[in-house]
């Protein structure tokens, strides 16, 4: 059973609740035990001795600022455990992307993508100025590099957040495939999406950007409207994949 | 002295006539399109930062062209370099000279190359001036309490 709502934390965190059955027939001998004493009185549930690795879970989950525990049946055998997880919530670029009638807006009198953080690898000085632009337009936080190696480094050295990769293609020490190769090996398939940008024109330019395991490809020259579908539709594809 | 209406009607004949010459296309507008409260120079800023690319590019180009055994990799890397933020800003001749220019150079024709640069010197030079005059009269508005009317 899933129960969730809002803590009383101003908006930025949700709890969630996992309620679980413990069925008659199945043994929580390595979860908890109940101990009787001699005189076979029962005993209360401070009393029950949690297994080693009920303690284990109980020390993660409190580290996540949650809770966990056990509830006793009316006769002290375990019979439920109940979960609470709490999570912070992320600012809500998905909500905003993902809902409908934002294509006929203007795109730059409304920043669909806040939040979004972008690194953007492009080394020459003018394209580099005028895609960071776009991208602030959008309402990116942007940071922009100018070669394969420096965006290798800001990627390693990044928070957490939510990345997404805008790479020029043809960068000459290192090119944009050797860059999401190096990526996607010590990273996950969709963390962070990789976007490639081409002035290319060839048909099998977009099979061999999927196949170096990138998410996007946006043709040159980059115009505003084009940048922001192509990264709401990599961005619906991410989310429909988790 | 000419009123804020005369100078405005000016500037948007002036851009006008920038486009049909085939001087600009609509990247231009896309940069117009990006400068806002937070960047009210942004056009002059990326338009700036080509003239000083591009000259580096085109002195680079000349002595790569003057070379006794000419690198014509590097020319092409140079001329891909130029036609990209030449295609950023909108300066449409630049950008189709640069393309004839990298067909010369697959093929190593060094007089298509050199017929090339000289073209693209005087195609660069050209944008320039205009572009020039351009901001001069855009800054003639704004001196006189106008606004620039964009996009035209």
């Amino acid at each position: 059973m899933l129960g969730m709502w809002k803590s009383n934390a101003p908006d930025e965190f949700v709890c969630i609740k996992f309620d679980m059955e413990i069925s008659e027939g199945s043994s929580l001998s390595d979860v908890a035990s109940s101990t009787t004493n001699s005189s076979g009185r029962r005993q209360n549930s401070a009393e029950v001795k949690e297994g080693q690795s009920f303690s284990m879970c109980k020390r993660l989950v409190q580290m996540m600022q949650g809770n966990i525990w056990i509830s006793l049946s009316p006769l002290g055998f375990a019979q439920g455990m109940t979960l609470v997880l709490r999570f912070q919530i992320h600012p809500s670029y998905g909500r905003a992307v993902f809902s409908p009638g934002t294509s006929s807006e203007q795109p730059n009198s409304n920043p669909q993508f806040r939040g979004l953080h972008v690194i953007l690898a492009d080394d020459d000085h003018v394209n580099r100025m005028v895609t960071k632009k776009l991208l602030e337009k959008l309402g990116c936080e942007v940071t922009a590099v100018s070669s394969g190696s420096e965006c290798l480094s800001a990627l390693s050295s990044a928070e957490n957040s939510f990345i997404l990769v805008v790479l020029d293609l043809q960068m000459p020490e290192m090119d944009g495939f050797e860059v999401a190769t190096r990526i996607r090996k010590f990273r996950s398939r969709n963390w962070p999406l990789i976007v490639a940008v081409t002035a290319s024109a060839e048909d099998n330019v977009w099979e061999r950007c999927l196949r170096m395991g990138m998410n996007g490809v946006i043709r040159k020259p980059v115009l505003l409207q084009g940048m922001a579908d192509e990264l709401q539709r990599v961005l619906q594809r991410a989310r429909e994949q988790f | 002295m000419d009123s804020v209406v005369q100078l405005q009607r000016q500037l948007v004949d002036y851009t006008v006539q920038l486009f049909n010459e085939g001087f600009l296309d609509d990247q231009f507008n896309q940069l117009q399109q990006l400068q806002d409260e937070s960047n009210p120079d942004f056009v002059v800023e990326v338009v700036t930062l080509f003239f000083e690319d591009s000259e580096r590019l085109l002195d680079e180009l000349a002595k790569a062209l003057e070379q006794q055994s000419v690198d014509y990799t590097k020319i092409d890397a140079h001329v891909h370099q130029l036609k990209g933020s030449s295609s950023s800003i909108g300066a449409q001749r630049v950008q189709k000279v640069c393309i004839g220019f990298r067909n010369f150079c697959e093929e190593r024709n060094i007089e298509g190359c050199q017929k090339c640069l000289h073209q693209v010197k005087r195609e660069y030079s050209l944008v320039k001036t205009k572009l020039e005059t351009l901001f001069k009269l855009e800054r003639k508005v704004l001196a006189a309490g106008g606004s620039i009317p964009w996009p035209m």
